[in-house]
Protein backbone atom coordinates (compact mmCIF):
# COMPACT_ATOMS: atom_id res chain seq x y z
CA UNK A 1 0.00 0.00 0.00
CA UNK A 2 1.08 3.49 -0.61
CA UNK A 3 0.50 6.20 1.62
CA UNK A 4 -1.36 8.69 -1.51
CA UNK A 5 -3.79 10.23 1.08
CA UNK A 6 -1.87 12.36 3.96
CA UNK A 7 -3.06 12.04 7.53
CA UNK A 8 -4.42 15.77 7.52
CA UNK A 9 -6.37 14.83 4.63
CA UNK A 10 -8.01 11.73 5.72
CA UNK A 11 -8.89 13.04 9.50
CA UNK A 12 -10.64 15.70 7.81
CA UNK A 13 -12.56 12.96 4.98
CA UNK A 14 -13.21 10.72 8.15
CA UNK A 15 -14.15 13.41 10.64
CA UNK A 16 -18.54 13.20 11.66
CA UNK A 17 -18.22 16.89 12.21
CA UNK A 18 -16.45 18.20 9.33
CA UNK A 19 -18.23 15.64 7.50
CA UNK A 20 -21.61 16.82 8.99
CA UNK A 21 -21.03 19.87 7.01
CA UNK A 22 -19.16 18.54 4.05
CA UNK A 23 -22.47 16.05 3.84
CA UNK A 24 -24.80 19.42 3.45
CA UNK A 25 -22.89 21.22 1.20
CA UNK A 26 -22.65 18.59 -1.12
CA UNK A 27 -26.16 17.25 -0.67
CA UNK A 28 -27.22 21.36 -2.01
CA UNK A 29 -24.33 21.16 -4.65
CA UNK A 30 -26.02 17.69 -6.14
CA UNK A 31 -29.03 18.99 -5.55
CA UNK A 32 -28.42 22.07 -8.14
CA UNK A 33 -25.96 19.88 -10.63
CA UNK A 34 -28.60 17.15 -10.98
CA UNK A 35 -32.17 19.47 -10.22
CA UNK A 36 -30.84 22.50 -12.11
CA UNK A 37 -32.37 21.57 -15.66
CA UNK A 38 -32.09 19.66 -18.50
CA UNK A 39 -33.05 20.30 -22.18
CA UNK A 40 -32.19 20.15 -25.74
CA UNK A 41 -29.04 20.56 -27.58
CA UNK A 42 -30.10 21.34 -31.01
CA UNK A 43 -31.02 24.51 -32.41
CA UNK A 44 -34.55 25.30 -33.26
CA UNK A 45 -35.00 25.17 -37.10
CA UNK B 1 -59.14 7.52 -23.06
CA UNK B 2 -55.45 6.63 -23.84
CA UNK B 3 -53.78 2.96 -22.72
CA UNK B 4 -50.03 3.44 -22.05
CA UNK B 5 -48.34 0.26 -21.69
CA UNK B 6 -44.91 0.36 -20.20
CA UNK B 7 -42.51 -2.38 -20.97
CA UNK B 8 -40.28 -3.17 -17.62
CA UNK B 9 -40.51 -1.76 -13.79
CA UNK B 10 -36.87 -0.75 -13.11
CA UNK B 11 -36.04 2.92 -12.18
CA UNK B 12 -37.03 3.72 -15.52
CA UNK B 13 -40.46 2.17 -15.97
CA UNK B 14 -41.59 2.55 -12.42
CA UNK B 15 -40.56 6.18 -12.82
CA UNK B 16 -43.00 6.51 -15.93
CA UNK B 17 -45.40 4.53 -14.65
CA UNK B 18 -45.53 6.70 -11.37
CA UNK B 19 -45.99 9.55 -13.20
CA UNK B 20 -48.28 8.85 -15.89
CA UNK B 21 -50.75 7.67 -13.06
CA UNK B 22 -50.25 10.91 -11.15
CA UNK B 23 -51.10 13.45 -14.00
CA UNK B 24 -53.11 11.53 -15.56
CA UNK B 25 -56.94 11.27 -14.70
CA UNK B 26 -58.71 7.51 -13.87
CA UNK B 27 -60.17 7.36 -17.48
CA UNK B 28 -56.79 7.05 -18.60
CA UNK B 29 -55.23 3.58 -18.01
CA UNK B 30 -51.75 2.54 -17.11
CA UNK B 31 -50.25 -0.48 -17.76
CA UNK B 32 -47.06 -2.34 -16.60
CA UNK B 33 -45.34 -5.09 -18.13
CA UNK B 34 -42.52 -6.85 -16.25
CA UNK B 35 -41.28 -10.60 -15.51
CA UNK B 36 -40.01 -9.01 -12.39
CA UNK B 37 -42.44 -9.01 -9.38
CA UNK B 38 -40.45 -6.74 -7.43
CA UNK B 39 -38.62 -3.52 -7.51
CA UNK B 40 -35.27 -2.98 -6.66
CA UNK B 41 -32.83 -0.13 -5.85
CA UNK B 42 -30.04 -1.57 -7.79
CA UNK B 43 -27.57 1.07 -6.85
CA UNK B 44 -27.84 -0.62 -3.07
CA UNK B 45 -27.17 -3.99 -4.39
CA UNK B 46 -23.48 -3.15 -3.52
CA UNK B 47 -24.19 -3.24 -0.18
CA UNK B 48 -25.96 -6.62 -0.49
CA UNK B 49 -23.24 -8.42 -2.22
CA UNK B 50 -20.99 -7.35 1.09
CA UNK B 51 -23.46 -8.53 3.42
CA UNK B 52 -24.32 -4.75 4.94
CA UNK B 53 -28.08 -5.26 3.66
CA UNK B 54 -30.04 -7.87 3.51
CA UNK B 55 -32.27 -8.32 0.21
CA UNK B 56 -35.49 -7.75 1.18
CA UNK B 57 -34.16 -3.57 2.62
CA UNK B 58 -33.46 -2.43 -1.15
CA UNK B 59 -36.80 -4.00 -3.02
CA UNK B 60 -40.76 -4.00 -2.34
CA UNK B 61 -43.25 -6.38 -4.14
CA UNK B 62 -44.70 -4.11 -7.09
CA UNK B 63 -48.13 -5.41 -7.56
CA UNK B 64 -49.97 -4.52 -4.12
CA UNK B 65 -48.61 -1.22 -4.74
CA UNK B 66 -49.86 -0.80 -8.50
CA UNK B 67 -53.13 -2.04 -7.03
CA UNK B 68 -53.62 0.81 -4.77
CA UNK B 69 -52.45 3.26 -6.89
CA UNK B 70 -54.79 2.06 -10.30
CA UNK B 71 -51.73 1.08 -12.38
CA UNK B 72 -52.19 -2.08 -14.87
CA UNK B 73 -49.76 -4.58 -14.17
CA UNK B 74 -49.07 -8.07 -16.00
CA UNK B 75 -46.59 -10.34 -14.77
CA UNK B 76 -45.04 -11.16 -18.50
CA UNK B 77 -41.75 -10.67 -20.75
CA UNK B 78 -42.22 -9.07 -24.40
CA UNK B 79 -42.32 -10.83 -27.11
CA UNK B 80 -42.30 -9.20 -30.20
CA UNK B 81 -43.80 -5.29 -31.20
CA UNK B 82 -46.82 -5.31 -33.61
CA UNK B 83 -47.18 -1.25 -33.98
CA UNK B 84 -49.56 -1.04 -36.42
CA UNK B 85 -51.33 -4.18 -35.05
CA UNK B 86 -52.21 -7.24 -37.62
CA UNK B 87 -55.26 -8.36 -40.17
CA UNK B 88 -57.17 -9.07 -36.39
CA UNK B 89 -56.30 -6.54 -34.30
CA UNK B 90 -56.34 -2.86 -35.81
CA UNK B 91 -54.59 -1.36 -32.82
CA UNK B 92 -50.83 -1.61 -31.97
CA UNK B 93 -50.20 -4.23 -29.30
CA UNK B 94 -47.23 -5.82 -28.15
CA UNK B 95 -46.93 -9.24 -27.80
CA UNK B 96 -46.30 -10.38 -23.97
CA UNK B 97 -45.43 -14.01 -22.63
CA UNK B 98 -46.57 -14.51 -18.77
CA UNK B 99 -43.87 -15.85 -16.51
CA UNK B 100 -45.72 -16.40 -13.25
CA UNK B 101 -49.26 -17.75 -12.01
CA UNK B 102 -52.17 -19.62 -13.89
CA UNK B 103 -51.28 -17.83 -16.64
CA UNK B 104 -47.63 -18.61 -17.24
CA UNK B 105 -45.93 -19.85 -20.85
CA UNK B 106 -49.81 -17.90 -22.15
CA UNK B 107 -49.83 -14.92 -24.33
CA UNK B 108 -51.65 -12.15 -24.77
CA UNK B 109 -52.15 -9.12 -27.44
CA UNK B 110 -51.53 -6.26 -25.15
CA UNK B 111 -52.96 -3.35 -27.03
CA UNK B 112 -51.70 0.34 -26.38
CA UNK B 113 -52.07 3.85 -27.48
CA UNK B 114 -48.53 4.89 -26.45
CA UNK B 115 -45.57 2.65 -25.37
CA UNK B 116 -43.34 2.96 -23.46
CA UNK B 117 -40.18 0.42 -23.87
CA UNK B 118 -38.00 0.56 -20.66
CA UNK B 119 -36.68 -2.91 -21.31
CA UNK B 120 -33.10 -1.82 -19.90
CA UNK B 121 -30.44 -3.81 -20.78
CA UNK B 122 -30.06 -8.07 -21.20
CA UNK B 123 -26.97 -8.93 -19.04
CA UNK B 124 -25.42 -10.96 -21.76
CA UNK B 125 -23.57 -13.33 -19.15
CA UNK B 126 -22.90 -15.69 -22.51
CA UNK B 127 -21.08 -13.14 -24.20
CA UNK B 128 -18.03 -14.26 -22.38
CA UNK B 129 -17.50 -18.39 -22.50
CA UNK B 130 -17.67 -19.41 -19.04
CA UNK B 131 -19.04 -16.35 -17.07
CA UNK B 132 -22.15 -16.93 -15.32
CA UNK B 133 -23.01 -15.86 -11.58
CA UNK B 134 -21.41 -18.15 -9.36
CA UNK B 135 -20.31 -20.47 -11.73
CA UNK B 136 -16.81 -20.68 -11.47
CA UNK B 137 -16.66 -18.80 -8.24
CA UNK B 138 -17.26 -15.49 -10.41
CA UNK B 139 -20.39 -13.56 -9.61
CA UNK B 140 -22.37 -10.56 -10.11
CA UNK B 141 -24.04 -8.03 -8.36
CA UNK B 142 -26.47 -6.46 -11.13
CA UNK B 143 -29.34 -7.92 -9.51
CA UNK B 144 -30.14 -8.56 -5.98
CA UNK B 145 -29.99 -12.17 -6.17
CA UNK B 146 -26.81 -11.93 -7.84
CA UNK B 147 -25.99 -9.98 -5.30
CA UNK B 148 -26.73 -12.44 -2.36
CA UNK B 149 -25.24 -14.81 -3.92
CA UNK B 150 -21.78 -13.03 -4.16
CA UNK B 151 -22.07 -12.23 -0.55
CA UNK B 152 -22.51 -16.10 0.22
CA UNK B 153 -19.45 -16.30 -2.10
CA UNK B 154 -17.22 -13.90 -0.62
CA UNK B 155 -18.03 -14.73 3.17
CA UNK B 156 -16.69 -18.48 2.31
CA UNK B 157 -13.83 -16.76 1.03
CA UNK B 158 -13.58 -14.74 4.30
CA UNK B 159 -13.84 -17.50 6.56
CA UNK B 160 -11.00 -19.54 4.55
CA UNK B 161 -8.16 -16.37 5.19
CA UNK B 162 -9.37 -16.58 8.65
CA UNK B 163 -7.92 -19.71 8.79
CA UNK B 164 -4.64 -18.64 7.14
CA UNK B 165 -5.32 -18.68 3.29
CA UNK B 166 -4.00 -16.47 1.27
CA UNK B 167 -6.59 -15.14 -1.70
CA UNK B 168 -6.77 -13.52 -4.66
CA UNK B 169 -9.60 -10.84 -5.50
CA UNK B 170 -10.97 -10.07 -9.07
CA UNK B 171 -13.35 -6.96 -9.18
CA UNK B 172 -14.59 -5.32 -12.48
CA UNK B 173 -15.52 -5.95 -16.09
CA UNK B 174 -16.18 -9.20 -17.91
CA UNK B 175 -16.11 -8.36 -21.50
CA UNK B 176 -14.07 -6.02 -24.14
CA UNK B 177 -17.58 -4.01 -24.69
CA UNK B 178 -18.85 -3.95 -20.58
CA UNK B 179 -20.27 -0.74 -19.49
CA UNK B 180 -21.13 0.06 -15.77
CA UNK B 181 -17.56 0.01 -14.12
CA UNK B 182 -18.72 2.83 -11.99
CA UNK B 183 -20.85 -0.78 -9.80
CA UNK B 184 -17.49 -2.55 -10.12
CA UNK B 185 -15.39 0.33 -8.51
CA UNK B 186 -17.73 0.82 -5.66
CA UNK B 187 -17.49 -2.96 -5.20
CA UNK B 188 -13.83 -3.42 -5.49
CA UNK B 189 -13.91 -0.55 -1.92
CA UNK B 190 -16.87 -2.15 -0.41
CA UNK B 191 -14.74 -5.90 -0.41
CA UNK B 192 -11.33 -4.02 0.40
CA UNK B 193 -13.02 -2.06 3.87
CA UNK B 194 -14.82 -5.62 4.64
CA UNK B 195 -11.68 -7.34 4.37
CA UNK B 196 -10.27 -4.61 6.92
CA UNK B 197 -13.29 -4.53 9.11
CA UNK B 198 -13.28 -8.52 9.64
CA UNK B 199 -9.12 -7.97 10.28
CA UNK B 200 -7.97 -10.59 6.41
CA UNK B 201 -7.09 -7.20 4.62
CA UNK B 202 -3.28 -8.31 4.51
CA UNK B 203 -3.93 -12.09 3.66
CA UNK B 204 -5.82 -10.85 0.09
CA UNK B 205 -4.26 -9.62 -3.09
CA UNK B 206 -7.03 -7.59 -4.44
CA UNK B 207 -6.39 -6.18 -8.54
CA UNK B 208 -8.90 -4.43 -10.52
CA UNK B 209 -9.37 -5.98 -14.14
CA UNK B 210 -11.45 -3.49 -16.76
CA UNK B 211 -12.06 -2.48 -20.09
CA UNK B 212 -10.84 0.90 -19.52
CA UNK B 213 -8.08 2.80 -21.38
CA UNK B 214 -7.60 4.39 -18.10
CA UNK B 215 -9.08 4.18 -14.76
CA UNK B 216 -11.72 6.71 -13.96
CA UNK B 217 -12.94 6.51 -17.91
CA UNK B 218 -16.53 4.93 -16.57
CA UNK B 219 -17.29 4.70 -20.25
CA UNK B 220 -17.48 8.78 -20.03
CA UNK B 221 -13.77 9.47 -21.66
CA UNK B 222 -12.83 10.01 -18.19
CA UNK B 223 -13.48 13.84 -16.88
CA UNK B 224 -11.59 16.90 -15.47
CA UNK B 225 -13.13 17.64 -12.27
CA UNK B 226 -12.43 19.87 -9.47
CA UNK B 227 -11.58 17.99 -6.12
CA UNK B 228 -11.20 20.78 -3.05
CA UNK B 229 -8.76 23.63 -4.47
CA UNK B 230 -7.08 21.19 -7.17
CA UNK B 231 -8.03 20.43 -10.43
CA UNK B 232 -7.48 16.94 -11.53
CA UNK B 233 -8.50 14.26 -14.02
CA UNK B 234 -10.30 11.13 -13.04
CA UNK B 235 -7.76 8.54 -13.78
CA UNK B 236 -5.47 10.59 -10.98
CA UNK B 237 -8.22 10.73 -8.89
CA UNK B 238 -8.77 6.86 -8.83
CA UNK B 239 -4.97 6.31 -8.94
CA UNK B 240 -4.75 7.76 -6.07
CA UNK B 241 -7.80 6.13 -4.05
CA UNK B 242 -6.29 2.66 -5.60
CA UNK B 243 -3.20 2.93 -4.43
CA UNK B 244 -4.39 4.50 -0.94
CA UNK B 245 -6.40 1.11 -0.36
CA UNK B 246 -3.30 -1.19 -2.14
CA UNK B 247 -5.03 -2.40 -4.80
CA UNK B 248 -3.69 -3.12 -8.15
CA UNK B 249 -4.83 -2.60 -11.72
CA UNK B 250 -5.24 -3.98 -14.86
CA UNK B 251 -6.85 -1.78 -17.68
CA UNK B 252 -7.37 -2.30 -21.71
CA UNK B 253 -7.94 -5.38 -20.96
CA UNK B 254 -10.95 -7.95 -22.72
CA UNK B 255 -11.90 -10.92 -20.34
CA UNK B 256 -13.12 -13.66 -22.87
CA UNK B 257 -13.08 -16.52 -21.02
CA UNK B 258 -13.68 -17.31 -17.24
CA UNK B 259 -12.65 -20.81 -15.74
CA UNK B 260 -12.46 -21.86 -11.85
CA UNK B 261 -10.33 -19.58 -10.51
CA UNK B 262 -8.82 -18.39 -13.73
CA UNK B 263 -9.34 -15.42 -16.37
CA UNK B 264 -8.25 -15.44 -19.69
CA UNK B 265 -7.95 -11.79 -21.12
CA UNK B 266 -6.34 -9.95 -24.27
CA UNK B 267 -4.89 -6.41 -23.81
CA UNK B 268 -4.76 -3.63 -25.93
CA UNK B 269 -0.90 -4.65 -26.89
CA UNK B 270 -2.49 -8.10 -28.28
CA UNK B 271 -1.25 -10.04 -25.83
CA UNK B 272 -3.04 -12.77 -24.14
CA UNK B 273 -2.84 -13.30 -20.47
CA UNK B 274 -4.48 -15.37 -17.36
CA UNK B 275 -5.32 -14.31 -14.26
CA UNK B 276 -5.82 -16.42 -11.21
CA UNK B 277 -8.60 -15.34 -8.35
CA UNK B 278 -10.45 -17.12 -5.21
CA UNK B 279 -13.29 -14.42 -5.85
CA UNK B 280 -13.80 -12.55 -8.68
CA UNK B 281 -17.30 -9.99 -9.63
CA UNK B 282 -17.39 -9.11 -12.97
CA UNK B 283 -19.67 -7.01 -15.08
CA UNK B 284 -21.18 -8.67 -18.19
CA UNK B 285 -21.78 -6.88 -21.43
CA UNK B 286 -25.05 -5.33 -21.82
CA UNK B 287 -27.00 -6.11 -25.36
CA UNK B 288 -30.26 -5.50 -26.19
CA UNK B 289 -33.16 -8.23 -25.88
CA UNK B 290 -33.32 -9.63 -29.20
CA UNK B 291 -37.01 -7.74 -29.78
CA UNK B 292 -38.57 -8.58 -33.18
CA UNK B 293 -41.20 -6.03 -34.66
CA UNK B 294 -43.79 -6.86 -37.20
CA UNK B 295 -46.37 -4.54 -39.92
CA UNK B 296 -49.63 -5.37 -40.07
CA UNK B 297 -48.92 -8.05 -42.70
CA UNK B 298 -46.75 -9.51 -40.52
CA UNK B 299 -43.83 -8.41 -42.29
CA UNK B 300 -40.22 -8.34 -40.19
CA UNK B 301 -39.82 -4.30 -39.22
CA UNK B 302 -37.50 -4.85 -36.77
CA UNK B 303 -35.08 -2.54 -38.31
CA UNK B 304 -37.31 0.20 -37.75
CA UNK B 305 -37.67 -0.25 -34.54
CA UNK B 306 -34.12 -1.49 -33.00
CA UNK B 307 -30.77 -1.37 -33.62
CA UNK B 308 -29.47 -3.83 -30.66
CA UNK B 309 -31.53 -1.39 -28.13
CA UNK B 310 -34.26 0.91 -29.58
CA UNK B 311 -34.06 3.44 -32.27
CA UNK B 312 -35.16 6.99 -30.77
CA UNK B 313 -34.66 10.55 -32.14
CA UNK B 314 -30.65 10.32 -32.58
CA UNK B 315 -28.23 10.94 -35.24
CA UNK B 316 -27.39 7.94 -36.44
CA UNK B 317 -24.88 8.57 -39.21
CA UNK B 318 -21.96 6.33 -39.43
CA UNK B 319 -19.26 8.64 -38.52
CA UNK B 320 -15.76 8.54 -37.50
CA UNK B 321 -15.36 9.49 -33.41
CA UNK B 322 -13.76 12.12 -33.87
CA UNK B 323 -16.97 14.11 -35.75
CA UNK B 324 -19.09 12.85 -33.45
CA UNK B 325 -21.11 15.72 -31.79
CA UNK B 326 -23.38 16.08 -28.60
CA UNK B 327 -26.12 16.96 -30.78
CA UNK B 328 -26.09 13.50 -32.00
CA UNK B 329 -27.87 12.40 -28.57
CA UNK B 330 -31.63 11.90 -28.38
CA UNK B 331 -34.05 14.53 -26.48
CA UNK B 332 -37.44 13.20 -26.38
CA UNK B 333 -36.46 9.25 -26.99
CA UNK B 334 -39.48 9.05 -29.31
CA UNK B 335 -39.07 6.50 -32.03
CA UNK B 336 -39.36 8.55 -35.55
CA UNK B 337 -40.89 5.65 -37.44
CA UNK B 338 -43.83 5.05 -34.89
CA UNK B 339 -44.33 8.31 -32.92
CA UNK B 340 -46.19 6.77 -30.61
CA UNK B 341 -43.27 4.63 -29.20
CA UNK B 342 -40.74 5.61 -26.97
CA UNK B 343 -37.64 3.87 -25.18
CA UNK B 344 -36.19 6.66 -22.32
CA UNK B 345 -33.38 5.19 -19.78
CA UNK B 346 -31.28 1.96 -20.88
CA UNK B 347 -33.55 0.82 -23.61
CA UNK B 348 -32.88 3.13 -26.59
CA UNK B 349 -30.01 2.92 -28.66
CA UNK B 350 -27.08 5.43 -28.17
CA UNK B 351 -25.78 7.14 -31.78
CA UNK B 352 -22.19 6.35 -30.49
CA UNK B 353 -19.93 5.32 -28.01
CA UNK B 354 -19.04 8.38 -25.87
CA UNK B 355 -15.08 6.30 -25.09
CA UNK B 356 -12.47 6.70 -27.21
CA UNK B 357 -13.54 3.48 -29.14
CA UNK B 358 -9.91 1.42 -29.18
CA UNK B 359 -8.74 -2.11 -31.13
CA UNK B 360 -6.15 -4.47 -30.04
CA UNK B 361 -3.55 -5.46 -31.96
CA UNK B 362 -5.65 -8.41 -32.81
CA UNK B 363 -8.15 -6.28 -33.51
CA UNK B 364 -10.65 -7.13 -30.76
CA UNK B 365 -12.34 -3.45 -29.97
CA UNK B 366 -11.53 -2.85 -26.41
CA UNK B 367 -13.62 -0.24 -25.14
CA UNK B 368 -16.79 0.43 -22.64
CA UNK B 369 -20.12 1.06 -24.00
CA UNK B 370 -21.75 4.19 -23.15
CA UNK B 371 -23.44 4.46 -19.70
CA UNK B 372 -26.69 5.11 -19.04
CA UNK B 373 -27.12 5.22 -14.84
CA UNK B 374 -30.41 5.45 -13.13
CA UNK B 375 -30.46 9.53 -12.83
CA UNK B 376 -30.59 9.41 -16.12
CA UNK B 377 -32.90 6.28 -16.68
CA UNK B 378 -35.17 8.61 -13.94
CA UNK B 379 -34.91 12.10 -15.85
CA UNK B 380 -35.93 10.57 -19.31
CA UNK B 381 -38.47 8.44 -18.18
CA UNK B 382 -40.29 11.49 -16.48
CA UNK B 383 -40.07 13.53 -19.35
CA UNK B 384 -40.99 11.09 -21.65
CA UNK B 385 -43.90 10.68 -19.10
CA UNK B 386 -44.79 14.62 -19.42
CA UNK B 387 -44.63 14.32 -23.58
CA UNK B 388 -47.73 11.33 -23.82
CA UNK B 389 -49.57 13.83 -20.74
CA UNK B 390 -48.89 16.46 -23.27
CA UNK B 391 -50.22 14.94 -26.40
CA UNK B 392 -53.39 13.33 -24.49
CA UNK B 393 -54.36 16.94 -23.19
CA UNK B 394 -53.91 17.84 -27.42
CA UNK B 395 -50.56 19.38 -27.36
CA UNK B 396 -48.51 18.55 -31.06
CA UNK B 397 -45.22 18.83 -30.15
CA UNK B 398 -43.18 17.55 -27.48
CA UNK B 399 -42.06 20.46 -25.49
CA UNK B 400 -39.86 18.55 -22.46
CA UNK B 401 -36.50 17.39 -23.78
CA UNK B 402 -33.54 15.94 -22.32
CA UNK B 403 -30.58 15.75 -23.71
CA UNK B 404 -27.82 13.72 -22.28
CA UNK B 405 -25.45 16.03 -23.46
CA UNK B 406 -27.51 18.29 -21.45
CA UNK B 407 -27.87 17.18 -18.38
CA UNK B 408 -25.59 16.72 -15.43
CA UNK B 409 -25.88 13.53 -13.29
CA UNK B 410 -24.05 12.37 -9.70
CA UNK B 411 -22.47 9.00 -9.15
CA UNK B 412 -22.40 8.67 -5.56
CA UNK B 413 -20.58 5.58 -5.08
CA UNK B 414 -19.27 3.69 -2.41
CA UNK B 415 -16.26 3.46 -1.02
CA UNK B 416 -17.25 1.68 2.24
CA UNK B 417 -20.19 0.79 5.09
CA UNK B 418 -20.67 2.54 8.25
CA UNK B 419 -21.81 5.38 9.55
CA UNK B 420 -18.56 5.84 10.86
CA UNK B 421 -16.35 4.09 9.19
CA UNK B 422 -17.89 4.52 5.76
CA UNK B 423 -16.56 6.02 2.77
CA UNK B 424 -18.11 7.68 -0.46
CA UNK B 425 -16.52 8.77 -3.60
CA UNK B 426 -19.00 11.59 -4.95
CA UNK B 427 -18.45 12.48 -8.44
CA UNK B 428 -20.83 15.05 -10.46
CA UNK B 429 -20.31 15.76 -14.19
CA UNK B 430 -21.91 18.29 -16.42
CA UNK B 431 -23.03 17.44 -18.96
CA UNK B 432 -23.16 13.60 -18.97
CA UNK B 433 -21.89 13.46 -22.93
CA UNK B 434 -18.86 15.85 -23.41
CA UNK B 435 -19.82 18.98 -25.56
CA UNK B 436 -16.47 19.73 -26.69
CA UNK B 437 -18.15 22.80 -28.46
CA UNK B 438 -19.25 25.18 -25.64
CA UNK B 439 -16.34 23.69 -22.79
CA UNK B 440 -13.24 23.00 -25.04
CA UNK B 441 -11.08 24.01 -22.75
CA UNK B 442 -12.18 21.55 -19.53
CA UNK B 443 -12.84 17.93 -22.15
CA UNK B 444 -16.06 19.16 -22.76
CA UNK B 445 -17.06 19.21 -19.12
CA UNK B 446 -18.24 22.64 -17.19
CA UNK B 447 -15.95 22.06 -14.01
CA UNK B 448 -17.99 23.59 -11.75
CA UNK B 449 -20.60 21.05 -11.94
CA UNK B 450 -17.87 18.45 -12.89
CA UNK B 451 -16.37 17.61 -8.99
CA UNK B 452 -15.28 14.98 -7.17
CA UNK B 453 -14.89 14.67 -3.41
CA UNK B 454 -14.44 11.58 -1.05
CA UNK B 455 -15.30 10.98 2.80
CA UNK B 456 -17.63 9.93 4.83
CA UNK B 457 -20.42 12.51 4.12
CA UNK B 458 -20.53 10.20 0.72
CA UNK B 459 -21.56 7.44 2.81
CA UNK B 460 -24.45 9.27 4.57
CA UNK B 461 -25.30 10.56 1.07
CA UNK B 462 -25.67 7.37 -0.84
CA UNK B 463 -27.13 6.32 2.77
CA UNK B 464 -30.01 9.12 2.21
CA UNK B 465 -30.31 8.63 -1.64
CA UNK B 466 -31.50 4.99 -1.09
CA UNK B 467 -34.15 5.81 1.66
CA UNK B 468 -35.17 8.71 -0.19
CA UNK B 469 -35.46 6.92 -3.58
CA UNK B 470 -37.10 3.82 -2.12
CA UNK B 471 -39.83 6.12 -0.43
CA UNK B 472 -40.41 7.80 -3.79
CA UNK B 473 -40.94 4.06 -5.34
CA UNK B 474 -43.08 3.37 -2.94
CA UNK B 475 -45.16 6.72 -4.00
CA UNK B 476 -45.39 7.36 -0.54
CA UNK B 477 -47.27 11.65 0.41
CA UNK B 478 -45.56 14.12 -1.96
CA UNK B 479 -43.33 11.63 -3.57
CA UNK B 480 -42.73 13.36 -6.52
CA UNK B 481 -40.97 16.84 -4.75
CA UNK B 482 -38.00 14.27 -4.63
CA UNK B 483 -36.18 15.05 -8.11
CA UNK B 484 -35.27 12.43 -10.22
Amino acid sequence: MTQRISKTKRFIMMNPIIQFFKYIYLSIKILIVVAGGHGGTRKKV
Amino acid sequence: MAKIVILGAGISGHVAASHLRRKLSKQHEVVVVSPNSNYQWIPSNIWVGIGRMKAEQILFPLEPLYKKKNIGFKQAKAVSFHPEGDKEVTKPYVMVEYVKGEDKNTFEKVTYDFLINATGPKLAFDMTEGLEPGKNKAYSVCTYGHAEHAWHGLKELIEEVKKGKKAKILIGTGHAKSTCQGAAFEYILNVEQELRRHDVREMVEITWIANEYQLGDFGMDGMLLSYGSNIMRSNEMIEMIFEDRGINWIIGAAVNKIEDGLAHYETLDGEYKTETYDFAMLIPAFSGHGFKAYDKEDKDITEKLFKGFMIVDADYTPRPYEEWTVQDWPETYQNPSYKNIFAPGIAFAPPHAISKPRVSKNGTSISPAPPRTGMPSGITAKLVAENIVDIINGKKTLNHKGSMGNMGAACIASAGFGMTKGSGVSITTYPIVPDYVKYPDTQGRKLGKTFGEIGLAGHWLKLTLHYAFIYKAKMKPFWWLIPE
